[in-house]
């Protein structure tokens, strides 16, 4: 009895001990079977995990096609397929002649991709704009938990996280408003209301404010090798930002002063720095560095290696279409590129008569007008996968590069009137490539800008866009494609967005061009 | 056996002394005139003596005296006095004592008195006719007598409100049980195995919350052993049930109580010297009626003549001719007529025992109950068992000090054949085998029979439950209740389906999973009467630590039918395993208190206020809030109702209180994250985006009101309890879908919202004054409940319909705001066309109504061209329907006469459409004479054959274009019915034997007793059992049939030590 009695109040003694003890601390419950949000964003390494996550995520969704080359190069019209390649099983005649398509502005016949002749190259995924507003919400939810506080994160990692995180959203807003022109915009985390398309100046204008807010808290340089080019910096906010003044510049006529002096001083600040940070110009000689990837000029890249067992969908990288043996193997199949650019446009800008290193590094037989034309640029690291076969090389996805940015700055100082730093801007290019430099000034300037932008930056994807936005598309002077004034305006330079974005959404309009039939 | 004895000795003489010291104390106080009076008290219904019958004088109120073992008592008192006898449970007797009477035997007729009962309220027990709550008790003597292998479908028709429906005759398995309505509109799976989820209430069992909807949560998807902790407690173990239904009884159970709250209070030990009873049931199981076929010859003949008749092409005659089964009929191998139903169904002997000792006294008092039961399914390979093993013991040394301690072990064994218990699809496609096909043998089976009837499938679920509780009074009025318990459960499954069965090679599967409950509760509770008034205060906490594991093993092919194992790890064959994401670890922490007060018993005031935190919820604020309030008053106690001698008793309850219900999962408030690989060689992790995280989530809230009228005539020989209510249901979990700039398909809400409101009452009559011999008692009770979708998310503008993904059911719910929660959304069918000229034509394009390409016709059904295009497609669907009852209930009748019983019990259900899938399924099969199919035999229904008729029921024969016509479609009206009925649940007849007569043989109580269970049902609709239909009034062919059971059974009591 007497043993029952001590019993009961130990019990009773441990129920009121029990219930005491802290409570908040006991439903504080961590499941080990998922990460929630309450056991994640818990270390710095989260953070760096998350980034790595919404970099992935882009990474993914511009390798579910032939993003670069569908959207910043075949439009323009100086790229054609050739009918005689030899067939295999990864390319007939027919299934490379998209490219015919697409330099005729005939987007709607690619997607619709009758017979299912291009359905490997997925270029139907190009109108779905859902894989970005997923990395946009994926970046402000990050940005939302690194300002309501992650243990372990100080306040100098803070400010790059949230550096990062803005860049990755921003870089989705300009990578979206260069496909598809206007498109709804947000920057709140967990945003779940229906919003109509803005307008893409806008858009942009938010982006700049929003990039530049957290600019200056990046770090202008990662000391570990892995993470250049790779994890943004402050260049790469500045190229950014560069890009995105810019493109409003060639919209927002009224204020293209005010862009234009803006990416002046981006530039300026981005060469002024060049003792704070390591980008450079690599010496051509370096050239498979640079395609490689993580190297110094690297300003930021998709990266990807198959060193890491990463493969990449073969349609994937613009090298696909324009290489041949060696590059790729068996000579039998791949005797020939399947596309190549047309003699007129190289010859238009790489005169034969104009000496200049990057018509040997780059290009082999750069005028055969024929599967012939090899693009040695692109041969990068790995060539085929390091052995034999028809893998393409292992090269990075690069958005912006210290040449690019180079030139935008002097496109920007030739448009401000300075035609001196502009032209000293230009001849950093020229003179790395061993060609000889340039000293006009006025429209000549400007026109031989665009052109050095258009040899430096052959088959990186962007020279749709600078088409796009000097309004060069306008005149068959500067493309094989050339759009009206009233096609231009409607959008015709747009891709077309999904049926997928009216659902739950009534705001949303689809493009005007595009609803219409495309012509 | 010695020892026993000896216990048993020293026990009758610690009673006697107890007696004898009460005795000396009346001596003491009355010692002038008084006459010894003597007797024995008996229980009127089981004929039983009491002891332990507490034995008083009106005036003054005293104690005088208690009964002893053998319900007998001496007492003194003065001559023509009136004295009480009263014991929980029973009526409080008045004898009114003659001059010179010295006998006086009592009968206490077990409580008929309501508002005397005791029930319990926030752990705490009061009478009834302090509460203000809506509750409804169900004693012991209402569910014995019926084998059930889940005591719950045993509560039936017994209580206002409480809706159960048996909707599977499975073995071992739960039906569904709804107190007041729905609170859910959760809808999981498609086509045939929509499952509505299931809120069940939370189940209070001797103190202890148990989650009987543990083993449910996937729905039909179940993994591992689907047995409930209803279905292991014994029903012959149960002292009382009791119902809390309004938000003031609930709200002290917290936020699982929202959905109501049932109490289970088991036997306690109650008799000096052991008592050991022992009930045994013998029944059988015999299935119900099963589908008519054509067998033989006759089927061969009408497939031939449906071919003839409907042929399109010449190509059809010859596929005739090259077709075995049917030009081949002096093949052996085509020449049977197998009853392929019989191979499945059977009819099952089973049995039940039960053994329970229970003893003790004021002090001391213990019960063990041992119970075994054997159910083997009406269907070949399932069935379920249990073996129990239930003990408790109270030591009560002094008022200030109370122990009580309880052992609940169970092992429930189930078996599911190779179906998943409720659904069994295997059987139900091949009771659809031709008849001629040769019968199953041990060569020639088809792969489905074997696997139906050979495959090994073990369920075990083995519970073990202790609770122990102290109780300690610090001064008069002011004590502490601690309880402590812990639940555990550890569930297995074995599957193993020989070669035969699954493409030559056997397979192994095997499930393990367990989980446990830990729980305590503290409660401080101070009780006052200051004159009048009587104030009690009540606070305490609790605290659960809840987890769960389990993970299965599948190995797709092993070496030989006798090889099971060990299978190890095989990267072709091995379907993995390892823990399932059911993996849980919850707690709650909560408080609670409570106040109440009475003036004179006659107004009453509670108020109570619980606190719940659970680790479920947002940290922000992880504590809901459940507040009530009610109010009583018993009017009968009213100066001005004296005078009225045919009021018994009387009071008006009106309660309004609060649930709140946190269902978010850490997933909806926080999001999920989840390994993505790794991006430049390092991880890479990021959210899912399936559905965006609500950081404002909020729970969802249950809030009602009450009003209750409970009166007593005539000695409450009439006695009536009304209760309306209105239940809103808010903030209820939805899926709001979002537009794709938002990088997630859907958000969970809280928009939607549910109201319930009705009316529910319950009538016992005792129409005759209740004799020695003969007594009859009448009982009904009925339930309206209405439910109405008060709110759907704005986006979706008052409207969503649940598409039915299987495109054979395309049977759609939709959830209208402002009408019925879930309705049917169908084709209306509007008869059979009579001739083909019934056919409209549309006007502008003289074109015939049509689908999918082919023009209606005679004998096509009529089905309603809802946008008017004169094309029947995916837009001509109209609201038909609510799959819920609107109307609820249930009749008792109980007569005893002499050593006679007779029980009958009877429920009904009205107004619920129910879907006759069975039917359809039944009519599809002549869609294709050519296949190994039994014919139905169409005679009785009101089918159409030729031009001119009009029938209900469109041309069967017409197989030709049956692929686009469909005339059997599942998602038309044709099959929507009436779900109506009435059913007899349960007819028992029993008899006492005479205890002098079997007092020779050793015994003290024999009672033999005949039942059958699921007797009749009576309802107009065609198919066989308007009950054995899913939540959503679906009634699928390959459900379980419900048996119905043939029992005999016996209570018998030895004499021990009498």
């Amino acid at each position: 009895m007497m043993m029952k009695r001590i019993f009961i109040y130990t019990v009773i003694g441990v129920g009121i001990l029990l219930s005491i003890s802290s409570c908040k601390k006991f439903l504080d419950v961590e499941p080990i079977d998922k990460l929630t949000g309450n056991n994640f964003y818990k270390s710095p390494e989260d953070v760096q995990a998350s980034i790595g996550d919404l970099s992935r995520k882009l990474y993914n969704k511009i390798t579910e096609t032939q993003f670069m080359g569908a959207t910043g190069e075949y439009r323009s019209g100086e790229v054609l397929s050739d009918p005689l390649i030899r067939g295999n099983s990864v390319r007939t005649p027919q299934n490379i002649a998209y490219i015919d398509r697409l330099g005729k502005n005939k987007l709607i016949e690619v997607i619709n991709n009758p017979n299912n002749l291009w359905g490997d190259y997925n270029f139907g995924s190009i109108t779905d704009w859902r894989r970005f507003y997923e990395v946009i919400q994926g970046a402000s939810i990050l940005i939302e938990k690194l300002n309501e506080g992650i243990p372990g994160v100080t306040e100098t990692t803070k400010a790059q996280y949230l550096g990062e995180a803005t860049f990755i959203r921003c870089f989705c807003y300009f990578i979206m408003v260069r496909l598809y022109g206007d498109v709804p915009y947000y920057s709140d985390a967990f945003h779940i209301e229906p919003l109509p398309r803005e307008s893409m100046v806008s858009v942009m204008d938010k982006c700049i404010a929003d990039m530049e807010s957290r600019k200056d808290g990046m770090v202008w340089t990662f000391s570990e090798p892995a993470f250049k080019g790779v994890r943004a910096t402050r260049t790469s906010a500045i190229a950014l930002l560069m890009n995105m003044n810019m493109w409003n510049a060639g919209f927002d006529l009224a204020n293209a002063d005010k862009y234009n002096k803006a990416t002046v001083a981006l530039g300026k600040e981005l060469v002024d720095n060049e003792n704070k940070h390591n980008n450079r110009l690599l010496p051509i000689e370096e050239w498979q560095t640079v395609v490689g990837g993580r190297s110094d000029e690297s300003l930021f890249e998709l990266y990807q290696s198959v060193n890491y067992g990463v493969s990449t969908n073969i349609y994937a990288p613009i090298s696909q279409m324009f290489l041949h043996y060696p590059y790729k193997s068996p000579f039998y199949d791949w005797e020939k590129s399947s596309a190549y650019y047309k003699s007129s446009y190289m010859e238009k800008i790489f005169p034969q008569d104009v000496s200049d290193t990057r018509k040997n590094t780059w290009l082999i037989e750069p005028y055969a007008n024929s599967g012939l034309f090899n693009f040695a640029k692109l041969s990068g690291v790995n060539v085929n996968a390091g052995g034999v076969g028809a893998a393409n090389p292992d090269n990075s996805f690069i958005f912006f590069r210290y040449a690019d940015a180079l030139l935008m700055y002097a496109e920007a100082l030739a448009n401000d009137g300075n035609d001196t730093e502009a032209a000293k801007m230009l001849n950093r290019v020229r003179t790395r490539a061993h060609a000889p430099t340039f000293n006009g000034a006025g429209t000549e300037l400007k026109d031989f800008i665009f052109l050095e932008r258009s040899r430096e930056l052959i088959g990186e994807g962007v020279h749709y866009f600078d088409l796009i936005r000097t309004r060069r598309i306008l005149s068959q002077t500067w493309t094989s494609n050339p759009l009206t004034t009233d096609q231009f305006i409607r959008g015709g330079w747009t891709w077309p967005v999904s049926n997928n974005v009216i659902r739950n959404n009534p705001f949303i309009t689809l493009t005007d061009y595009w609803v219409n039939g495309g012509i | 056996m010695i020892n026993v004895t000896k216990m048993n000795g020293m026990k009758r003489n610690i009673h006697l002394v107890f007696t004898f010291i009460i005795c000396v104390a009346c001596f003491n106080v009355h010692a002038q005139s008084k006459l010894r009076v003597k007797g024995v008290v008996y229980d009127k219904d089981a004929r039983d003596p009491l002891p332990g019958v507490t034995i008083s004088t009106l005036e003054p109120k005293k104690t005088i005296g208690v009964t002893n073992i053998n319900g007998e008592y001496t007492i003194d008192v003065a001559p023509n006095s009136v004295i009480l006898f009263s014991y929980i449970g029973f009526v409080t007797q008045r004898v009114t004592l003659k001059a010179n009477e010295t006998t006086a035997n009592v009968y206490l007729a077990s409580d008929n008195r309501a508002l005397e009962e005791i029930v319990i309220r926030g752990y705490q027990k009061r009478t009834r006719e302090e509460t203000t709550g809506a509750s409804t008790t169900v004693l012991a003597k209402d569910i014995q007598d019926i084998p059930a292998s889940n005591v719950e479908q045993l509560l039936q028709g017994k209580v206002a409100g409480l809706n159960i429906q048996l909707n599977t005759g499975a073995p071992g398995f739960r039906g569904s049980i709804q107190i007041r309505g729905l609170s859910n509109l959760s809808i999981s799976g498609s086509g045939s195995e929509s499952y509505l989820q299931s809120n069940s209430p939370l189940y209070i069992i001797d103190g202890v919350p148990i989650d009987a909807d543990k083993a449910a949560e996937y729905g039909f998807q179940t993994q591992g052993p689907g047995v409930s902790p209803t279905s292991l407690i014994p029903p012959e173990d149960i002292e009382s049930i009791e119902v809390l239904k309004d938000a003031q009884a609930t709200s002290l159970y917290g936020s699982r109580g929202a959905f109501g709250v049932i109490i289970i209070t088991t036997k306690r030990g109650n008799s000096a010297v052991p008592r050991v009873r022992y009930t045994t049931n013998a029944f059988i199981n015999s299935p119900p009626k099963l589908r008519e076929t054509v067998g033989g010859n006759a089927e061969r003949n009408a497939k031939i003549q449906q071919i003839l008749n409907n042929s399109l092409s010449e190509g059809d005659i010859i596929r005739l001719s090259n077709t075995n089964f049917l030009a081949d009929s002096l093949n052996a191998y085509w020449n049977n007529s197998v009853d392929w139903q019989s191979v499945f169904y059977q009819t099952t002997f089973n049995q039940t025992h039960n053994i329970a000792i229970d003893g003790g006294n004021q002090t001391f008092n213990y019960k063990t109950n041992l119970g075994y039961y054997t159910e083997k399914g009406v269907i070949k390979n399932t069935g379920f068992d249990r073996y129990s093993l239930n003990m408790n013991m109270e030591y009560k040394p002094s008022n200030k000090f109370r122990f009580f301690g309880a052992l609940f072990g169970a092992l429930g064994q189930q078996s599911k054949g190779n179906g998943v218990g409720l659904l069994q699809s295997g059987v139900a496609a091949n009771g659809q085998a031709s008849s001629l096909l040769p019968p199953p043998s041990f060569y020639q089976a088809t792969s489905s029979v074997v696997s139906a009837l050979s495959t090994t499938n073990s369920n075990n679920s083995r519970n073990l439950r202790a609770n122990v509780e102290g109780r300690y009074e610090f001064i008069p009025g002011l004590a502490l209740t601690s309880s402590l318990s812990y639940d555990f459960t550890s569930d297995t499954e074995d599957t193993f389906t020989p070669a035969a069965a699954n493409n030559q090679f056997a397979r192994v599967y095997a499930f393990t999973g367990r989980n446990y409950t830990l729980y305590n509760r503290n409660n401080l509770s101070y009780f006052k009467t200051l004159g009048s008034h009587e104030l009690f205060f009540s606070a305490f906490n609790e605290i659960y630590k809840k987890g769960r594991q389990a993970s299965i093993i599948r190995q797709e092919k092993t070496a030989n039918d006798q090889l099971q194992g060990p299978v190890g790890f095989d990267s072709y064959f091995s379907r993995g395993g390892g823990v399932l994401d059911n993996y849980g670890d919850e707690r709650i922490a909560s408080f609670a208190g409570a106040f109440s007060y009475n003036f004179k018993k006659k107004y009453v005031l509670d108020l109570s206020f619980r606190l719940d935190g659970s680790s479920l919820s947002g940290a922000e604020d992880p504590y809901s809030k459940n507040p009530a309030v009610g109010l009583r008053w018993n009017f009968y106690k009213e100066n001005w109702f004296a005078g009225l001698g045919w009021l018994s008793d009387g009071s008006i309850r009106a309660s309004w209180g609060k649930n709140i219900n946190p269902n978010g999962s850490l997933q909806s408030l926080y999001g999920l994250y989840t390994v993505n690989g790794n991006y430049n060689n390092n991880p890479a992790i990021g959210v899912v985006y399936d559905q965006i995280p609500n950081p404002n989530l909020k729970p969802t809230t249950t809030e009602q009101y009450n009003l209750g009228f409970d009166l007593g005539l005539f000695e409450n020989r009439i006695e009536l309890n009304f209760d309306t209510y209105f239940k809103h249901v808010k903030n209820m979990l939805f899926d709001r879908q979002l537009a794709d700039i938002t990088g997630f398909n859907r958000v969970v809400s809280n928009d939607a919202s549910i109201a319930n409101y009705g009316y529910e009452l319950a009538i016992t009559a005792h129409p005759f004054k209740p004799g020695k011999d003969f007594n009859l008692s009448f009982s009904v009770n009925g339930a309206i409940n209405r439910d109405v979708l008060t709110s759907l998310p704005v986006d979706q503008y008052g409207q969503f319909i649940k598409f039915d993904g299987d495109q054979n059911y395309l049977q759609h719910v939709v959830y209208r705001v402002g009408r019925n929660t879930l309705s049917n959304y169908l084709r209306m069918n509007q008869g059979t066309y009579a001739n083909d000229d019934d056919v409209p034509v549309d006007p502008y394009s003289g074109l015939k109504y049509r689908t999918d390409g082919v023009y209606f016709q005679g004998g096509d059904p009529i089905l309603k061209d809802v946008n008017g295009d004169y094309i029947l497609d995916g837009a001509d669907y109209e609201i038909a329907g609510n799959s819920q009852p609107l109307f609820v209930g249930g009749l008792s009748t109980n007569i005893t006469y002499k050593s006679w019983g007779l029980n009958v019990y009877s429920s009904f259900t009205a107004k619920r459409t129910i879907l006759n899938n069975a039917l359809s399924d039944r009519l599809a099969i002549m869609r294709d004479p050519f296949a190994l199919t039994s014919v139905v035999p169409l005679q009785n229904l009101d089918i159409w054959t030729q031009p001119g008729d009009f029938t209900k029921y469109p041309n069967p024969y017409d197989y030709g274009r049956y692929n686009q016509v469909r005339p059997f479609r599942k998602d038309q009206t044709l099959w929507a019915e009436d779900g109506s009925y009435f059913k007899i649940n349960s007819v028992t007849l029993s008899y006492n034997f005479d205890k002098k007569l079997i007092s020779r043989l050793g015994l003290y109580n024999l009672r033999v007793y005949f039942s059958t269970n699921n007797v009749a049902t009576f309802s107009s609709y065609s198919g066989p059992n308007p009950e054995n239909v899913n939540a959503l009034g679906r009634d699928n062919s390959n459900g379980y049939p419900v048996p119905r059971t043939y029992n005999i059974g016996l209570n018998l009591e030895l004499n021990s030590g009498k």
